[in-house]
């Protein structure tokens, strides 16, 4: 089985601050990863280097075992199937819930797209919102909206930035049972998150990272007893 | 350079001290005077010789002679030789009155007048008579330079109270030497005149390139070579450092302007239109300061420049606090809005400024410790007008430093620099640590308008000639950093007086332009850009 | 955080506004026209109105839809203008025979021969086209291909088109350095002194600006203009959506830029001369604030702002020419404090300046 997204060697530093350090990685599609880690261990910038948004000092990112993204521009990576959700939702607010989900399909606006924009409105519970403007949603349905904009296009990877962050927990269980509907064998999910239940709904395996390098990798209920795992987290 | 003038007056005093044997035997003179034209020709040579060391009363003795003998009242006869002039005779050795001379008056052969001529000029130089008498026999002296002994010119330059008849004689006396018939002379000449290496000594030796001797004598040649080369260094040294200087002047105000536009912008992501008006306000208020200093302490009128800083400063931090309180705290979130509201601002300042005070520019005294300046070498003159500018600059550079590092404010705004939610969160008053920002950013403008007033116009529109080139210093210098600012101030400065010269002033500016829009491709945030990951 | 419904929704306002200003234009047209009573003053002033409101649609074409601020559309507008003084000189020349005033002060013996080609319109249009096209391609492709944004691209454009007025003002640029051009005898034939000249101008630049303004329109409601609004507020976002945003900005960019030069191309013949004073800064200043009076990213608050702008500045330079800069920044800074949607927003006033100050509002995050 090919892997969806490779990470070799990775080195991203912003000045003389070094985000990641020789990071290695794999993940491969069918799956839902989770990334977590302490504030500043490089779980974004690990995103922001896959989507093209920050470049690595060292080392490279290979999508589908065939192309590299390191030094590709974010919309070049974008359609070549990698896309990702912000941490802070970004949605198109003077346009309408529809034109964001257009926006996202990047469509013609022909009959097929029509439809699969109503579809995705549907699946994240947004078609009645449909022509209202997106600055008018609340906070977890501009979540879910950004979600639509990025799923739509049919990403082969969809990397999802805290998409629970500030969301109740009756729509963090609505937002769960949406990621794991958008699993299937040939996409792979990277999620970051901090809420620990939430990626033990989901995640089929955990990446920890600690101070930009990889601390632990495997189940989360495993990650939950490892030791290094809990110092990082609880401190000392 | 010092040790070039140690050496040249050292050499100097040997030469004197061998020549100070020679005195004027008034009487044997007065007596060849009267023994035919060889007797002439040596009595002639003999004051010549003489006037290297003589003191005044010699000098004007012999010009008293020599006159005597040019207009023919130079009496030989039986008794003493006399002068005879219309008040009565007197003897020509002592110039004591005599009674009843009678004699005839020696005839002057070809040969002998131009030697007269020579030394009547050279006696009258040295008589202490009038500036315009001395200036006349100087002209007299330069065809026949070559005949008198160069320290005479030393001399006489040195007893010369004229600043200008006194580089004159030094002209006069160098160019004699260069003419002088003996190649050593010749060449030594040449040599002192490379030891002050500015334009006009280097048209001088290089006017003697078409000199017979240069393609005759390799020695001569050398030493013209030579002299030019040396002089051409020494002058594009002195250039390098009149063009360095002039750009540090200019760096330094630049400085001062974008210092204030490059803090608020980091703190706020502001850019103040109205920053060239700050600069405007301070040299105004420079200029309230002199007039009210004119008309209550007229003596101490000089001192308006150090009198208004804490005035200037004052006056404008409060007009930029108050324009932050009314204005600009209320776009934060729409800086491009605020670039308008601080035009409009900018617009009504300016205006404002015409109406109540008018469009003339404003007459500033120059205080005596920023007139003139130095000539330090070569070509280069160090103006204390601008020195001024760039000490002030110095000082303002240090001290802003010394608030943003070492003061409770400076540490506030680095915080609200680097993460404005953050600092709030932390209980910084981060709306207040924009106010008082803003107030020292507008204060810092101000002071540049201070420093500008010895140096350029002071109208109400002089703020919009900086406003373009501050911001270029800005957007070089990348935000929020005084390091970067001012290093972004001295390369903008240095490549306008290094284009100005050769391409002239709007070239200088196309270049400056396209140079940052090349450099924005390499580094679009600024030369000192802190990059992280988006939020 | 749902925000309070405005009283009429926005888009509905907008529509009719739009149709306002629409027909507003054609009815200028027409009285311009057909109406004999309008003197040849009047008709100069309505069609130089026209070309200020066509100089602010292209503004507003990428401030208020894109959210780049330029600070130096008088560049484009000036390339337009100059292109038209040499067109007319050398129209006038080949009509008349007569040598105007700048072989005379540029110290020519004739007209530049690179000119000569100008002389025909057509050339003329397109050359006007050609260079604002060019010269806001090079310009915005290097700017927009380093990201250069914001109040950094403000300020750059602004020193550009300082820089080009310092390059004009001098005479061996050659182009008439400090006096510009003038002296214009005939367009298409026709002497200037003939009151149809002033007519078949204002109607042209009225014609050109309604056809702008619905061809604008119908982009901008488009996707083409979804995706510019979509850019100025989150273009991250739409690069990782897997758009190219330099081409869409370069476009728009470009576009406008055409805008403004044919806006030039169309004003110069009304005033009559062309200098380098339409390169000061503060004119292409002046064309943000008619944008920000009208309100951004509606096309008509455009139109608005610029003939509002213009009719106080017109009438007051008649009557008080002093205070006319008091009366502008005024104006600014009501608009910027209280109306930051521009006078479009007296519709559907809120107080802004009672709400709490740094709120961020939608449409805030790109002005």
């Amino acid at each position: 089985m090919t892997v969806a997204v490779l990470v070799e060697g990775l080195t991203v530093e912003f000045g003389r601050f070094r985000a990641i350090d020789d990071l290695s990685l794999a993940i491969d599609y069918g799956e839902v990863r989770a990334v977590i880690g302490p504030n500043g261990a490089g779980k974004t910038t690990l995103l922001d280097v896959i989507s093209g948004v920050s470049r690595a000092r060292a080392g490279r990112v290979l999508f589908d075992e065939r192309l590299e993204l390191t030094g590709r521009s974010e919309s070049a990576i974008a359609r070549s199937g990698v896309r990702r959700k912000f941490q802070k939702p970004s949605v198109f607010e003077a346009l309408s819930v529809r034109d964001n989900v257009e926006i996202g399909l990047g469509g013609a606006g022909d009959p097929a797209s029509h439809e699969k924009v109503a579809a995705i409105l549907e699946t994240v519970g947004l078609s009645e919102h449909a022509d209202r403007l997106a600055s008018e949603l609340a906070h977890g349905q501009k979540q879910w909206l950004e979600i639509a904009m990025v799923v739509v296009s049919e990403p082969r990877v969809l990397m999802l930035d805290e998409p629970v962050a500030g969301l109740t927990d009756e729509e963090t269980e609505r937002t769960a049972a949406l990621i794991r509907r958008l699993r299937t064998p040939d996409r792979a999910i990277v999620v970051v998150e901090h809420d620990m239940d939430f990626v033990e709904a989901i995640a089929d395996r955990v990446t920890v990272l600690h101070e930009g390098r990889t601390l632990f990798e495997g189940s989360m209920a495993r990650a939950r007893a490892d030791a290094r795992v809990v110092d990082v987290y609880l401190g000392r | 350079m010092w040790w070039r003038a140690l050496f040249a007056g050292l050499f100097g005093a040997i030469l004197t001290c061998g020549a100070a044997a020679a005195a004027f035997d008034r009487a044997a003179i007065a007596s060849q005077i009267c023994g035919g034209a060889a007797g002439m020709t040596d009595a002639a040579n003999a004051m010549l010789a003489g006037l290297v060391d003589a003191t005044t009363d010699d000098a004007r003795w012999a010009a008293a002679l020599s006159g005597a003998a040019i207009d023919r009242s130079l009496k030989c006869g039986p008794q003493d030789p006399a002068i005879v002039a219309p008040e009565g005779a007197v003897n020509a050795a002592t110039l004591s009155p005599v009674e009843g001379s009678v004699g005839t008056s020696p005839l002057l052969s070809l040969k002998n007048r131009p030697l007269f001529e020579t030394v009547r000029a050279a006696a009258t130089l040295r008589s202490g008579a009038a500036v315009n008498d001395r200036g006349a026999a100087l002209t007299a002296l330069e065809r026949r330079a070559g005949s008198l002994r160069p320290e005479f010119f030393e001399k006489a330059a040195e007893a010369e109270t004229d600043a200008g008849l006194r580089s004159r004689i030094l002209a006069v006396g160098q160019a004699a030497l260069l003419n002088s018939p003996d190649m050593s002379k010749r060449i030594a000449a040449i040599e002192r005149i490379a030891a002050t290496p500015d334009r006009r000594s280097l048209t001088r030796i290089e006017a003697l390139k078409s000199d017979p001797a240069y393609q005759t004598d390799p020695g001569f040649r050398m030493a013209v070579d030579g002299g030019v080369a040396s002089i051409g260094r020494w002058l594009s040294v002195s250039n390098a450092l009149n063009v360095f200087y002039n750009g540090l002047s200019i760096a330094s105000i630049l400085f001062m302007a974008s210092a204030g536009l490059a803090i608020i912008f980091g703190l706020m992501g502001v850019i103040n239109l109205a920053q060239g008006e700050f600069i405007m306000i301070g040299a105004y208020v420079a200029y309230a300061v002199q007039e009210a200093l004119r008309a209550v302490a007229p003596g101490l009128i000089d001192w308006y420049l150090i009198a208004a800083i804490p005035v200037v400063f004052l006056a404008t931090a409060g007009i930029g606090v108050a324009l932050e309180a009314t204005i600009v705290r209320r776009l934060y979130t729409r800086p491009l809005m605020t670039l308008l509201a601080t035009w409009a601002v900018s617009l009504l300042l300016v205006n404002l400024m015409r109406v109540t005070v008018g469009t003339q520019n404003l007459q500033f005294v120059t205080p005596w410790y920023i007139s003139g300046g130095r000539l330090l070498m070569g070509d280069f003159i160090v103006t204390w007008n601008r020195l001024f500018a760039i000490v002030f600059a110095g000082l303002t550079l240090g001290l802003t430093w010394f608030v943003l590092k070492r003061t409770p404010l400076g540490l506030n705004i680095r915080a609200v620099t680097q993460n404005r939610a953050m600092a709030g969160c932390v209980g910084v008053a981060t709306r207040r640590v924009d106010m008082m920002a803003f107030g020292l950013g507008s204060g810092l403008a101000g002071l540049a308008g201070l420093a500008l007033c010895p140096i350029y116009n002071v109208n109400p529109q002089m703020g919009s000639n900086f406003i373009v080139d501050s911001f270029m210093v800005v957007v070089l210098g990348g935000v929020g950093t005084l390091a970067g600012t001012a290093f972004a101030a001295l390369g903008v400065g240095q490549i306008n007086v290094l284009i100005e010269p050769l391409y002239g002033a709007v070239a200088a500016k196309v270049i400056v332009l396209l140079m940052i829009i090349a450099f924005l491709q390499w580094r679009p945030e600024g030369l000192y850009a802190v990059k992280g990951r988006r939020k | 955080m749902i925000a309070p419904k405005p009283p009429l929704p926005a888009r509905a306002l907008d529509d009719r506004v739009f149709a306002g200003v629409a027909a507003a234009t054609l009815l200028a047209f027409a009285a311009v026209a057909l109406w004999p009573g309008l003197s040849g003053y009047r008709v100069n002033i309505i069609g130089q109105l026209a070309c200020f409101a066509l100089l602010a649609v292209a503004l507003d074409l990428i401030w208020g839809y894109a959210g780049i601020l330029s600070l130096g559309h008088g560049l484009f507008f000036a390339i337009g203008g100059y292109v038209a003084g040499m067109h007319l000189l050398e129209h006038s020349v080949a009509t008349t025979g007569v040598t105007p005033d700048i072989v005379q002060f540029m110290g020519w013996t004739a007209l530049p021969a690179w000119w000569a080609p100008l002389g025909s319109f057509p050339v003329a249009l397109l050359a006007a086209i050609a260079v604002s096209f060019g010269a806001a391609f090079a310009f915005g492709w290097v700017s927009f291909r380093s990201r250069v944004g914001g109040v950094y691209f403000a300020i750059i454009t602004q020193a550009l088109v300082y820089v080009a007025m310092l390059l004009m003002f001098r005479n061996d640029t050659g182009f008439g350095g400090n006096n510009g051009m003038t002296g214009f005898q005939m367009i298409f034939g026709v002497p200037f002194q003939s009151p149809s000249v002033a007519t078949g101008l204002a109607l042209a630049s009225l014609g050109v600006l309604g056809v702008t303004l619905v061809g604008c329109r119908l982009l901008m409601v488009g996707r083409f203009g979804r995706l510019l609004v979509a850019t100025r507020d989150d273009e991250i976002r739409l690069r990782s959506l897997g758009y190219d945003t330099l081409r869409l900005k370069l476009a728009v960019w470009c576009l406008s830029a055409v805008i403004a030069a044919i806006a030039g191309l169309l004003y110069v013949p009304q005033v009559g001369i062309i200098n380098p004073r339409v390169l000061s800064p503060e004119l292409s200043l002046e064309i943000a604030v008619w944008c920000a009076i009208g309100g951004r990213g509606r096309l008509a608050g455009a139109v608005i702002g610029a003939v509002l702008v213009n009719a106080i500045k017109f009438s007051l330079s008649a009557t008080l020419p002093e205070l006319w800069p008091f009366v502008l920044s005024g104006l600014v800074i009501l608009v910027a404090l209280i109306f930051p949607n521009g006078l479009l927003d007296i519709g559907r006033w809120r107080p802004a300046l009672l709400s709490r100050p740094g709120a961020l509002r939608p449409q805030d995050a790109a002005s």
